[in-house]
């Protein structure tokens, strides 16, 4: 049987790896080329020791590799591919019909339906497994650096979660509508909007974010690994009230630059206060847990819908 | 075997929405025959078959095939039941070796050397892939999977349907060889009567739903019987129960009749029945209209 179904699944399990090995040849020279930037440019130094004032030396490293890291954004579609693609011949043999020949053999049809389950689901897991552990070693020196909020999507468990469900949308799909084609197209669009809208709306609120304000200058916030929604810089006296910022041009570190320096402003009597809202990196795997459970929810709910309809409907 | 039939349905119903698929259907196949199913499409064939083999669950009354339940205990009824489905799907990107292969792996009383030995002598290459066989090769190949099993039933839904004539005697033939050697037992639908009394030795004949008419065909062959006289008036034949189906000429009358004993009254002309007149009079009846044939019959049921 579990030689049937390997045979059944065989080209598209080498579509898929072949669309891994193109993530691979992507990622692993790009990557490299970070890691030796990071170290050689002396970045890894200064994050090893915060004490080190390179907050700019740090911004310029991750702002040098924006556009980079918007091109493999793209791979967040690399779960919903891995996904259509294991589920496939599945929905095929509702398509063709085939799952009449299937069901004849001696094999009986929850066992079989078991078996093709748990084959979709153990190469979506290592799909994702080679997916999640690349682009968390790839996205390391980013994430030494800024924290991993802004590689949610790609590291952790969410990746694992949004492979199964893209599979179990289409396997959901494809026996109610004994399409293939219709029911990837469909799983897709599916797919995205609902990823878009949750990354959108719900992410952010999954706990109720920090609003904060610093009066020891901006290092008294931990935003370096934050994901942050907004952050506003002003002057005050100790007393409180604002400053015109016109007021301490003097202090600017070089006229070019927006920095102050502190021992300047401390003559003055000014602080430099920093307020922001922001989900703290300590969170991450909590959301992780939040939103990975939510697709997993989902993904169970539509193989049970799945299965039920192949059982009652289909028989 | 057992005392068995190996199919035996009682009160076996099937309904879709509020729409019956086959109703009240009460039937015994007995070990070793050969058993046509006969009806127009939609008379509920491809429902009962799916139904006798578990593909699909009643909606009433039940199913035994060799004394067990096909949806209970498919465990114990699959591996010893074959089947051919309508269009004999089959796994296109295989090649019949795989395909061989697959059924060695699902089986676990599978014949290599029948399977192997039959797809050879029919002159289809192991190597070649099974979606480029021909139309009559995939049927073959689809009834060598079904024999592979070494099944006590082989059912097979339309299996000439689809085949053009030549096909057909061929995929008939190879049925006939595989039935001559065992004990096997076949169930066969098809809404072609032509070429399957060759093959077959009962009948079924399934229509609105419900069986007609069952039983051995030579049984039936007997009881009926066709008569041809001088003309008599429409309305008084149409009233003999026995009656299938009466057609009429200006000059003669002709009634395909059912006659438990000899015809006695000698104004009749006597002769046998066919088995496609038979099951078309019996359709036709069933139907309740028949276009008169141009200019000769009218039909009076």
């Amino acid at each position: 049987m579990i030689w049937v179904t390997w045979r059944q699944q065989r080209t598209e399990t080498l579509i898929a790896a072949l669309l891994l090995g193109l993530v691979v040849a992507l990622l692993v020279p790009t990557g490299l080329h970070i890691a030796s930037v990071y170290d050689s440019e002396g970045i890894a130094a200064c994050v090893a020791k915060p004490s080190l004032d390179c907050g700019g030396q740090l911004d310029q490293f991750v702002s040098r590799w924006d556009s980079l890291v918007n091109a493999v954004g793209w791979l967040n579609l690399v779960p919903a591919l891995i996904g259509s693609l294991v589920a496939m011949p599945l929905v095929l043999e509702f398509e063709r019909g085939t799952f009449r020949l299937a069901w004849t053999q001696s094999v009986t049809r929850d066992r079989w339906l078991a078996i093709r389950i748990a084959l979709i689901v153990g190469t979506c897991v290592a799909a994702a497994a080679l997916l999640t552990g690349l682009m968390t070693w790839w996205r390391g020196p980013l994430d030494d650096v800024n924290g991993r909020f802004d590689g949610f999507d790609f590291e952790g468990l969410v990746p694992f979660a949004y492979t199964l469900f893209a599979a179990a949308l289409v396997v959901a799909l494809g026996v109610v509508l004994r399409r293939s084609a219709a029911a990837v197209g469909l799983a897709f669009v599916t797919f995205i909007a609902l990823r878009v809208g949750i990354a959108t709306w719900a992410r952010p609120h999954y706990l109720a974010p920090l609003h904060e304000t610093s009066t020891t200058g901006p290092a008294g916030l931990a935003l370096r690994d934050a994901w942050v929604f907004t952050e506003r810089g002003d002057l005050r006296t100790a007393a409180g009230t604002p400053v015109d910022p016109l007021a301490v041009r003097g202090c600017l570190t070089d006229p070019g630059a927006k920095r102050l320096d502190n021992a300047c402003l401390d003559r003055h009597g000014i602080v430099e206060t920093l307020t922001a809202t922001y989900q703290p990196g300590s969170r991450f795997w909590l959301f992780q847990a939040i939103e990975a459970g939510m697709f997993a929810a989902l993904t169970l709910a539509l193989l049970a819908f799945a299965v039920w309809w192949i059982r009652k409907r289909i028989s | 075997m057992s005392a068995h039939p190996v199919v035996e349905t009682r009160g076996l119903g099937k309904r879709y929405g509020s729409r019956w698929a086959l109703r009240d259907c009460s039937l015994e196949i007995p070990a070793g025959s050969v058993t046509a199913l006969i009806g127009p499409n939609g008379a509920g064939k491809t429902t009962l078959l799916h139904m006798l083999i578990g593909l699909s669950r009643p909606s009433a009354g039940e199913v035994r095939i060799l004394g067990r339940s096909p949806r209970e205990q498919p465990a114990l009824v699959l591996p010893r039941v074959g089947f051919v489905a309508q269009e004999h799907p089959l796994y296109r990107s295989f090649t019949l070796a795989e395909l061989l292969e697959a059924g060695r792996r699902l089986n676990p009383r599978w014949d290599a050397e029948l399977a192997t030995s039959r797809v050879t002598r029919l002159g289809i290459p192991l190597s070649q892939k099974v979606g480029r066989l021909s139309g009559g090769q995939q049927a073959q190949v689809a009834l060598t999977l079904a024999l592979g099993k070494r099944p006590d039933l082989l059912v097979l839904d339309e299996p000439v349907a689809s085949l053009d004539p030549l096909a057909r005697r061929e995929f008939l033939q190879g049925l006939m060889e595989a039935v001559a050697g065992e004990g096997l037992t076949v169930v066969l639908s098809s809404h072609i009567v032509a070429e399957l009394e060759r093959v077959c030795d009962h009948l079924v004949i399934l229509a609105s739903g419900g069986v007609q008419l069952a039983g051995p065909i030579d049984e039936i062959l007997g009881a009926h019987r066709l008569l041809t006289g001088t003309r008599r008036d429409p309305g008084a034949v149409a009233r003999i129960d026995s009656v299938i189906r009466a057609s009429h000429t200006e000059r003669q009358t002709m009634l395909l009749v059912r006659a438990e004993r000899p015809i006695a009254d000698p104004s009749w002309q006597v002769d046998e029945v066919g088995l496609e007149e038979l099951v078309l009079a019996y359709l036709e009846q069933q139907a309740g209209h028949a276009a008169p044939e141009v200019g000769r019959l009218e039909l009076a049921s």
